[in-house]
């Protein structure tokens, strides 16, 4: 009896989940022209961009292999899943204010419906990502490896960490509004100390690669570029991206769950 | 957590010595920079102050109790804490059954979704299946008559068309205990007198209610009242006494204690 209440629980909660992402993902693109076919066009022109931009600079030879708009649109694509997560769930607990004043609800499931919309957006963006391998292919510039289904392993450590980054700043920002402005330059920040477009070895100064390591950001890109090149990532490197998004889950959700009530309070 | 055992006497609600208090902190401090700046001069002083004291009662299987007492008191806070929102400060507030809160109707909408969309949406948020959605579905089309208006985005309804939707997800779909806040200036007369006619029919069916409004209406429809002045509950027993005690006070202000 009690666990099939349980079971009923989750159920309604998973559905509740199911209509808050599908309704994030039809607002992201609400009204646009062609619609969801933004989440596959977005990555790839932003990619066109950078690589037109960047590929003189940074260019040839020293991405480890791995064909340089390929490594543009990877890089990208993995820290878009935190960006998205993060800045999207950042005011969405004030955001739904009225709703949460009137009924008890779990708080949780917002930016939880946030970092799935992002997972989501990843898949299309992934598809972006196996779009341009293709042509690569058929320049022969890249070669398709089956390390590739590794980022099934991958993914679950990125969410984790997005998924607490989540809950902590949704709930932050109940408290500082300011929060808001504060971490858009933390972001920015972020972005360009992760080497998205340009190489870590191009700076070629080691500080910098031992302050690297510290970067949760830059072992999930990593992990990615190297299944994409076809190298297996060490136990290690497995590790430590599960080691940042477990703590990361950890301590976001604890923070939640303390200042659950002072949340109701200060809406 | 809630229990579902409806305990032998059919109480459904209790409310048991909730005290809640904010501090005057909370209240004012909402960025980090004001936290900063108000740690320098040294004005971080937690002044608290009490929002309800003290304040127990139990409400029984098909009563409805009006809620009653001048503008901030502190009655829709202590709707907040029955409903499982707010947590007290001190006390419990235990219900046993299902509630629907119908307080700020219209509002938590998703302008760009569809009115049907966020009747989904609205509903699952208050804890239904899609099953149950499902099978009220018609009843609250039915009660909200807005048409093929149904199928526009939300941001293009009126705030009447708004309230109407609100009340009729909220009035449909089957909860034991109705919490209502001042919802009852809302929409045009043939609509409020059909809200009426609902809650009535509601009564009579058994369910339990627990009102907060002013208006004489309400009076008719409640046959218990508890009346609340600052923070304290003043009086607690049959509407039409209490009505009539709080008109005195509230028309003679001189003439209080």
């Amino acid at each position: 009896m009690e666990r099939e209440k349980r079971s009923k629980f989750l159920a309604q909660q998973g559905y509740l989940l199911t209509l808050l992402v599908r309704r994030n993902i039809k607002n992201q693109y609400y009204r646009s022209f062609i619609g969801i076919l933004w989440t596959v066009l977005n990555p790839l022109l932003n990619m066109a961009v950078m690589a037109f931009v960047f590929s003189s600079i940074f260019g040839a030879g020293i991405t480890n292999g791995l064909d340089y708009p390929l490594y543009i649109l990877s890089g990208n694509i993995i820290f878009n899943i935190m960006r998205t997560s993060t800045t999207g769930s950042l005011p969405c607990l004030v955001q739904q204010q009225d709703m949460l004043q009137k009924t008890k609800v779990p708080i949780g499931l917002f930016p939880t419906a946030n970092v799935l919309s992002s997972m989501v957006t990843f898949g299309f963006s992934f598809i972006a990502l196996l779009i341009v391998a293709l042509f690569r292919l058929a320049v022969g510039k890249y070669v398709f490896s089956w390390h590739i289904v590794l980022l099934l392993a991958l993914l679950p450590a990125v969410m984790l960490f997005s998924l607490g980054l989540s809950y902590f700043l949704s709930a932050l920002y109940v408290f500082f509004r300011d929060i808001e402005h504060i971490y858009s330059v933390i972001l920015t920040l972020w972005t360009y100390l992760t080497p998205l477009f340009y190489t870590i070895d191009v700076l070629g100064n080691p500080t910098v690669t031992r302050f690297m390591s510290f970067n949760p950001m830059f072992h999930y890109v990593t992990y990615f570029r190297d299944i994409l090149t076809g190298i297996v990532p060490s136990a290690w490197e497995h590790l430590v991206c599960y080691a940042f998004g477990i703590v990361a889950f950890v301590i976001g959700y604890l923070f939640m769950c303390i200042v659950r009530n002072k949340i109701a309070a200060k809406l | 957590m809630k229990k579902d055992k409806i305990p032998a006497d059919g109480c459904l609600l209790e409310v048991n010595n909730v005290t809640m208090k904010f501090t005057k902190y909370e209240v004012g401090v909402d960025s980090l920079k004001e936290l900063v700046v108000r740690a320098f001069k040294g004005d971080l002083k937690r002044e608290k102050f009490v929002c309800l004291k003290n304040i127990s009662f139990k409400i029984y299987k098909g009563e409805a109790v009006a809620l009653i007492g001048r503008n901030g008191v502190g009655k829709s806070t202590l709707l907040k804490i029955v409903s499982g929102i707010l947590k007290p400060t001190s006390g419990y507030a235990q219900s046993y059954g299902r509630i629907s809160p119908l307080l700020q109707l219209g509002a938590g909408f998703d302008g760009n979704a569809t009115g049907m969309e966020n009747i989904y949406l609205n509903a699952a948020i208050m804890g239904y299946t899609k099953k149950e959605i499902d099978a009220k579905l018609k009843e609250i089309l039915d009660f909200a008559e807005l048409g093929d208006f149904i199928y526009s985005p939300v941001k293009t309804y009126s705030s009447g068309m708004l309230a109407r939707l609100g009340f009729s997800i909220a009035i449909n779909m089957e909860a034991e205990i109705m919490l209502i806040d001042e919802i009852l200036a809302v929409g045009d007369m043939a609509f409020q007198k059909k809200c009426y006619d609902k809650l009535t029919e509601l009564k009579a069916k058994g369910l339990t209610f627990l009102i907060v409004s002013h208006s004489d209406s309400v009076r008719d429809l409640c046959e218990r009242a508890i009346w609340i002045e600052r923070g304290r509950m003043v009086a607690d027993g049959p509407s039409g006494d209490i009505f009539k005690r709080y008109t005195d006070v509230m028309m003679n202000p001189e003439k209080q204690h």
